[in-house]
């Protein structure tokens, strides 16, 4: 059975991209813009791996993994931010990985296949 | 039963004891939104109008490091063209900005002015043998001078430049440092310095040494956020451009892989040249952010100004999908702000407030008076509204609630505001629409006969 994804991006061309380069790796990517749909498909969907964004529009990623940390404590999280430098920020470090944004997407699926054990 | 005053009052009473008068206008300084240089030569104007202490001219050094140059020298050259500034300044309802624009048409009309002799005197601030003028500002001491060609504390050069045998040198102090210094003369009239001149000058060179030094920490501050500002702008370009640059990058990749249909090259040719059209729009908007200087602030009609901006053909191609309605209250007074500024202030308004409406929706715009001196531009749209949360960080640059803006739009319009001492207020409500009011100093335009 494919693994599900959630994407959390609110760049629709990235979105489009990352949705179409991880599904050709045999994944089910859910794509959602925002942090409040998140959570909308999380309570709908068990995610075996959520990939977020950090600076989005209303709530921000840190804000998204604070609230995922309250609900589910199980799921792997990938952060994948344009920002180097949130890395710094100690509410950063409780994803399980920091991935900054690349037009090559090597480093992402690698760690995807780390965490979901493949 | 209560009484209101404002704060600021528009027009000097003729009647008013004239230290009240003098104190009220320099006391001024602090408050208006003026330059340091339009404001130090208001405090000169007080100092030497006929209404003021009375003195015929003033000059003014300040110090620069460890140095006291001279700056500004403001009076008149002659006893006719004395009567003639005085008379200018006594016209009943001259406030403070009318003495503003007189300064500033004096300053641009007179290339000779006394000023630009002046500014060649440069003294070492902390001398323990400093000369007169430099010696009162080093001894932090009000030093008034007579019979200044037999005194030899005297600075010969100074005293070929000033030519009078009488005048007085006030030190300007703000918490204990010397900012700069005013020297008082009364080279027409001759009329001997009093005792009660020395007393009220003295405390003008109080008021006048706190001014200069609020107005350049508030000019310190100003550097400081600009660079604070320019540190996030750093930060926030990486994001910028990196997204972009990642969609640009993803979808080539895919571009060069082999056997791609067609219809999906021409779908990732069509996204990339979008991604770089909007690399496009953030350099260019990056660029005008950081170039925009701001002018002096000046009255005007604001009415012409609104019908230009609504009336644009990128104002009304927007208008289109809109119900837009400007109301204005008739014959508005003027406004003091920066035209060409003002324009975009009021653009930059209209197009949040169509952004944030869906189409349909009502964007009005109304100018009213406030009270006898304010203006009111209110921008208000039927749009999503905005949380409290998005509300206190408005006026940050760079955050946004767009998803392709930058966050530059509302910083600017504050700047704007802020150079000409107006202000800007928001209410709103989430899915109850946004209304921007714009405050701006205003005055009645003078009747035309």
């Amino acid at each position: 059975m494919k693994k599900k994804i959630l994407l959390v991006e609110d760049e629709r061309a990235l979105c489009l991209l990352y949705e179409e380069e991880l599904s050709k790796e045999g994944y089910d990517i859910t794509a959602v813009t925002d942090a409040e749909a998140a959570l909308a498909k999380l309570g709908e969907i068990t995610f075996d791996l959520i990939i977020t964004d950090i600076r989005m529009p209303g709530k921000n990623g840190i804000e998204l993994i604070t609230q995922i940390m309250g609900l589910r404590k199980d799921i792997p999280i990938i952060i994948n931010s344009a920002y180097q430098s949130y890395k710094e920020d100690f509410m950063t470090w409780a994803a399980d990985a920091y991935v900054v944004k690349s037009s090559s997407l090597d480093e992402l699926k690698a760690r995807i296949k780390q965490l979901l054990g493949e | 039963m209560i009484e209101k005053y404002s704060i600021l009052s528009p027009g000097f009473e003729r009647d008013a004891p004239r230290e009240l008068m003098l104190l009220s206008i320099i006391s001024q300084s602090f408050f208006q939104p003026f330059s340091l240089e339009d404001n130090l030569l208001v405090i000169l104007t007080a100092l030497t109008s006929g209404s003021g202490v009375g003195f015929n001219r003033a000059m003014i050094f300040l110090k620069h490091g460890d140095r006291l140059k001279g700056e500004m020298w403001l009076g008149p050259r002659s006893a006719e063209e004395a009567g003639l500034i005085w008379e200018v300044l006594s016209t009943p309802g001259i406030g403070y900005v009318e003495i503003v624009e007189h300064n500033r048409a004096l300053v641009s009309k007179n290339e000779d002015t006394l000023s630009a002799r002046l500014k060649g005197l440069v003294y070492a601030a902390d001398d323990e043998k400093a000369l007169i003028p430099a010696y009162a500002a080093c001894r932090k001491e009000i030093i008034h001078v007579r019979q200044a060609s037999s005194e030899p504390l005297v600075d010969r050069r100074f005293l070929n430049l000033i030519g009078v045998e009488e005048f007085l040198c006030i030190p300007l102090i703000a918490r204990d440092d010397v900012v700069g210094e005013i020297i008082l003369d009364n080279a027409i009239t001759r009329t001997p310095i009093s005792p009660t001149d020395v007393k009220l000058a003295g405390i003008c060179g109080l008021m006048a040494g706190n001014y200069i030094y609020s107005a350049t920490l508030h000019r310190k501050l100003l550097d400081m956020e600009k660079m604070a500002a320019m540190g996030e702008m750093a930060l926030f370009v990486t994001h910028q451009l990196r997204n972009p640059i990642v969609a640009i990058g993803g979808f080539t990749e895919q571009l060069l892989k082999p056997d791609v249909p067609e219809e999906k090259k021409a779908r990732n040719l069509t996204i990339i040249r979008d991604e770089i059209r909007r690399l496009e729009d953030i350099i260019y908007q990056m660029g005008h952010f950081l170039k925009v200087s701001l002018k002096e602030p000046v009255y005007f009609d604001p009415a012409p100004a609104i019908a230009a901006v609504v009336g644009s053909p990128a104002i009304q191609a927007r208008a289109k999908a809109y119900a837009l309605n400007v109301k204005l209250e008739p014959c508005l007074p003027e406004i003091l702000s920066d035209p060409t500024s003002f324009g975009e202030v009021l653009r930059n308004l209209l197009d949040n407030a169509f952004d944030a409406t869906p189409a349909g929706g009502t964007v009005t715009v109304r100018g009213y008076r406030k009270s006898p001196t304010a203006l009111v531009l209110s921008i208000r749209d039927t749009g999503r509204g905005m949380t409290n949360p998005d509300k206190g960080y408005l006026f940050r640059p760079f955050f946004t609630t767009k998803e392709k803006g930058m966050g530059l739009g509302l910083p600017f319009i504050k700047r704007v505001m802020d150079t000409c001492g107006g202000k800007i207020e928001v209410q709103s409500r989430v899915g109850k629409g946004a209304m921007f009011k714009l405050i701006f100093i205003s005055r009645e335009k003078e009747s035309t006969p």
